[in-house]
């Protein structure tokens, strides 16, 4: 309104005299409910910040401790006794596999009809446990009960008797006569069958005859196994020392920090009196500094045995490694003794290094803030609640996450680009409205059902499969762990997929149809068409897709903390593709797992909080990237 | 008959024996997932039915869903009988049958009576979580469709949409835990010790503390509230922005304030489109265990949330169960066996049950609405 029309004459009207700012009150309401969203935001980051840049610091005091107290100097000896410990555990293993392997025949007799025998006496163990029992006991047993529990019994057994376990490698004959010796046990027999018995004493006995062209090697492996002892009893010793002085100093601390709090409180404190009182308090409590100088020159006393006993390892070790056969002739025992081979250089090599870091290893040399940053980032050990030290190694949980990453994707991209292909492409629209919708459910179902359906149903599905004969070709076949990375990769790509699906067939249908005609009028199968003309202008599209699957994937929580069998290691990767099916745990399992059991504001509780910043930064960068992706596209 | 397309082609075009291949495999794939998805429904039902429905009339076992959840006794009475109680009724046969020899007695945690708490307690996050996030969404959406122009603020609010949808829902526990559980401010008498900051009010000794609502209804309904906002917020500005410009164009010739066509033109058409895809939302809201697992669940509580309390806004302040934490724990924390098995697949087919009415209910209502709302 201009003010040559001279307002003033016309009455306002009541919309604009109620309110211009009543209107725009309104607005603003509106307006500061959608900058919520950026405060939340704002607050998700703040407060991930607040309770995790606390830890750096907090764990470079725990690696100072750690240093001054002495406990890195037993770290050096004691890494080489673990690495000798983990190389005679994988000969061992070699050795009985090499054994088992060359009477597999008889191992597999024994097992079965142990196991059919054992099935059946968990079965009908308790109803036997009741007849034994209240016969015994009471001198003038109720006999009406006691029928009871006799028929209960019979009853128990004809089940168990009818639902046997297969036994593949008996014959026919046998389990009949084991069944039926079974059958016609004595209520109060407690021995093993006659023939479970036999068949376990053919195996000892199997296993006792191949163990004799094998003497040299037990030999050897014994004789690398006793080499260690020396460095082991010197490294039990020193760890008594270092610990009582860590936990000295770690008395110090916790002094020194109510100390603090009582200061603190004094000079808030108002009251002249009540402040003196505190002050005093706090005087007296100002701890003795723990005297870590006489423990530290004690245990460098020890640096003489301790390279004595390097060297004295290290000549053992390379005298071994040429006794070792160089081959053995059962596969699994074959790869073990490989894998052995293959990391005795490095053990050498390491025991070769020792002397020198011995030497040069100083209790007071400072331990910078970047220690802290870099032991997280690179550290290889997730190691936390143990008396010894504790470490927070990043690398395990994010070697678990990419492991179940990777399997979950190369199931997922395929087959999730696959089917959204087809029902774009090729389907029928009467297969196109009964397939997306079943699909896209998919992606209602819970994870926590998912992982359910993992631990409960899956995980023993796949093992059992694992166990068939004719599959024993595949690396890590028949399975250790039911739960491993390649159970929870199976159900993470059944999550990922409907996300793939639907964006990439959102893509797909994206693509200006004049492509197609194109490319169809030019004579194109309708083949041709989709892979070198559709497929390629929806790229980016398809792109972003599997990159918003990959951050599902890496954000998913409870799958993998039901079913990746949350072992905190880096997989072995001298399994080769056997690496899929080993446990691991991942970064988001950790949180869920740890966060309620820490005490708040420790230094656990902090590295968990850094593990939610990095996550929460792997994310957010995937994201960010496919929507650049999806942007591309659109222009 | 002459047939042109004889001039062009005869026989099998080249390379059709490829693109028979190429296409079964595709749809290989494809029915592949749809197989896996069927099995894995088809294993839910078969052991989770029979828990939640029997042969004879009224047809459902609704004492599965409205007992309370309690820890179960398998034992052997002197007949040899095997009984399976929980542990209220297991206490009743103790005291009825005083004296009576019991053996082979096992317990089995959270396998006992029925799972009307967590049933209650994920109805409670639910609503109280949607009531939240579709007051300040579908406020939020109003702003973003209503009024914003291009401007840096709408550009941040844009980014810090995109980006909240897509932090992983165990950062939101952190997230949730660490501000609604520990940081937000309470009025109280009694400040406590971990308190960031106390405001004194001058009212009865009463100070604002910054102590946070402990794990609780409140914060449990507030994380997931959170989580859910950037959905809400996209699909009810789609529903606001599928309104025809018309609409507001006529109002506001007539003289209308915004607000007014706000109200009367645009709102109500598109309320429907707004539930319905809050319907999906709900789905997401009830199916999220990883942001209240340290907020407001708790794996064992004899009282359902309204019992025992002092006043009726003490219910925002006490823990519940809830039916995916649940799952949680019959599934990792206590060892299978033929007993829990009722306990299990029950909770996971009424889970599921509840996942699917609700997600295909919102699928129908959708093609509903898309055939009625043609402008």
């Amino acid at each position: 309104m201009s003010p040559e029309e001279n307002p003033s004459d016309l009455a306002p009207h009541r919309f604009q005299k109620r309110g211009f700012s009543y209107e725009r009150a309104i607005k603003y309401f509106f307006a500061s409910n959608a900058g919520l969203t950026i405060v939340i935001l704002a607050l998700i980051i703040i407060f991930l910040l607040k309770e995790g840049l606390g830890f750096f610091p907090g764990y470079q005091r725990e690696l100072q401790v750690y240093r001054i107290a002495g406990l890195e100097f037993v770290d050096i000896s004691r890494k080489n006794l673990t690495a000798h410990e983990q190389l005679t555990s994988v000969l061992n293993r070699a050795y009985y596999a090499e054994i088992n392997g060359r009477c597999i025949k008889q191992m597999r007799r024994s097992q079965e009809a142990s196991a059919l025998f054992n099935a059946y006496t968990d079965q009908t163990g308790p109803t036997r446990d009741l007849v034994l029992n209240n016969s015994q006991a009471a001198s003038s047993p109720n006999s009406e009960m006691l029928k009871n529990l006799k028929a209960n019994y019979e009853q128990q057994k004809a089940k168990a008797l009818a639902s046997l376990t297969a036994t593949p490698h008996l014959t026919q004959m046998e389990r009949r006569d084991l069944i039926e010796s079974v059958r016609s046990r004595a209520v109060n027999d407690t021995d093993d069958p006659l023939f479970v018995t036999t068949l376990a004493e053919e195996f000892t006995a199997a296993q006792h005859k191949q163990a004799e062209p094998l003497q040299a090697l037990r030999s050897t492996i014994d004789s690398f196994s006793s080499a260690g002892s020396e460095l082991s009893s010197l490294v039990s010793e020193m760890t008594e020392s270092v610990i009582a002085t860590k936990e000295k100093i770690q008395g110090a601390d916790i002094l020194e920090k109510d100390r603090k709090t009582l200061l603190a409180a004094a000079s808030g404190a108002k009251d002249p009196v009540e402040r003196e009182k505190l002050m005093t308090e706090a005087r007296t409590s100002l701890a003795d500094k723990p005297d870590v100088e006489g423990p530290i020159q004690l245990l460098l006393e020890h640096r003489p045995d301790c390279i004595k006993a390097h060297t004295a390892l290290r000549d053992a070790s390379t005298r071994i490694i040429g006794q070792l056969p160089s081959s053995l002739t059962q596969l699994e025992a074959a790869r073990l003794l490989k894998a052995a081979r293959h990391s005795w250089p490095f053990f050498i090599a390491d025991l070769e290094k020792t002397p020198a870091a011995i030497n040069a290893w100083k209790p007071d040399a400072p331990v910078p803030l970047t220690d802290s940053i870099s032991s997280f980032l690179t550290g290889k050990d997730w190691v936390t609640g143990g008396e010894w030290q504790d470490f927070y190694g990043i690398l395990p949980l994010a070697a678990g996450s990419l492991m179940i990453s990777i399997v979950a994707l190369v199931l997922a991209i395929p087959t999730g680009i696959g089917a959204a292909v087809y029902v774009n492409q090729f389907a029928s629209p009467w297969e196109q409205s009964v397939v997306k919708p079943i699909i896209e459910f998919i992606q209602a179902i819970p994870s926590v059902v998912l992982g359910f359906i993992g631990i409960l149903v899956f995980g023993t599905v796949l093992r059992d499969i694992s166990l068939w004969d004719s599959l024993q070709w595949i690396p890590g076949f028949p399975l250790e762990e039911r739960l491993n990375i390649f159970t929870a990769g199976c159900l993470l790509a059944l999550m990922s997929i409907p996300t793939i699906f639907s964006l990439a067939e959102d893509a797909i249908n994206n693509v200006p149809s004049a492509y197609a005609e194109a490319s169809e009028a030019l004579g194109a199968s309708q083949v041709q068409t989709t892979f070198r003309v559709v497929i390629p202008a929806a790229f980016s599209g398809i792109l972003a897709a599997v990159l918003l699957g990959f951050g599902r994937v890496i954000g998913e929580t409870m799958v993998v903390l039901l079913v990746a069998g949350n072992r905190i290691k880096i997989p072995d990767f001298t399994a080769g593709l056997g690496t899929f099916f080993q446990p691991c745990h991942t970064l988001t399992g950790i949180i869920a797992q740890e966060l309620g059991e820490v005490p708040m504001g420790s230094v656990h509780y902090r590295a968990l909080f850094v593990v939610g910043i990095l996550l929460f930064a792997v994310v957010l960068t995937i994201n960010a990237t496919a929507h650049r992706f999806v942007n591309k596209m659109k222009h | 008959m002459f047939n042109p397309e004889n001039l062009i082609r005869k026989g099998l075009p080249k390379g059709h024996f490829k693109d028979l291949v190429v296409r079964f495999v595709l749809a290989g794939l494809t029915y592949v997932v749809v197989l896996i998805a069927a099995l894995l429904f088809a294993k839910i039902i078969m052991d989770g039915a029979p828990v939640l429905f029997k042969a004879k009339a009224p047809f459902v076992d609704f004492e599965f869903l409205t007992a309370k959840n309690e820890t179960l006794h398998v034992f052997d009475d002197a007949q040899g009988n095997r009984h399976q109680l929980p542990a209220s009724r297991y206490n009743d046969y103790l005291a009825k049958y005083e004296g009576a020899p019991i053996f082979n007695e096992q317990t089995y945690s959270y396998s006992g009576g029925g799972i009307a708490g967590p049933i209650v307690g994920t109805a409670l996050l639910t609503i109280g979580s949607m009531v939240l996030a579709l007051f300040f969404g579908v406020a939020a959406a109003i702003y973003l469709s209503e009024y914003a122009k291009q401007s840096p603020f709408i550009h941040a609010i844009r980014l810090a949409i995109l980006n909240l949808a897509g932090i992983p829902s165990i950062v939101f526990g952190l997230f949730g835990f660490s501000v609604f559980v520990l940081a937000v401010p309470v009025i109280t008498p009694t400040p406590s010790d971990r308190s960031l900051l106390t405001i004194p009010l001058h009212i009865n000794h009463y100070v604002m503390s910054f102590q946070g609502w402990n794990s609780s209804l409140m914060a449990g309904c507030a994380t997931l509230a959170c989580m859910i906002l950037p959905v809400i917020i996209t699909a009810s500005e789609e529903s606001l922005r599928a309104v025809p410009q018309g609409f507001r164009d006529a109002s506001l010739a007539m003289g209308a304030t915004r607000w007014q066509t706000i109200r009367k033109c645009v709102l109500p058409f598109s309320l429907p489109g707004i539930l319905t895809s809050s319907l999906l939302a709900i789905t997401r809201v009830a199916g999220e265990t990883a942001p209240i697992m340290f907020t407001a669940a708790v794996a064992a509580k004899d009282d359902l949330p309204w019992q025992g309390l002092k006043s009726p806004f003490d219910i925002l302040s006490s823990q519940v169960q809830a039916l995916p934490y649940h799952i949680y724990t019959l599934a990792a924390r206590i060892p299978s066996s033929e007993y829990t098995r009722r306990a299990q697949y029950g909770s996971v087919f009424v889970f599921l049950l509840l996942v699917a009415s609700l997600s295909v209910g919102s699928m129908i209502l959708r093609a509903k609405l898309r055939s009625k709302l043609k402008w």
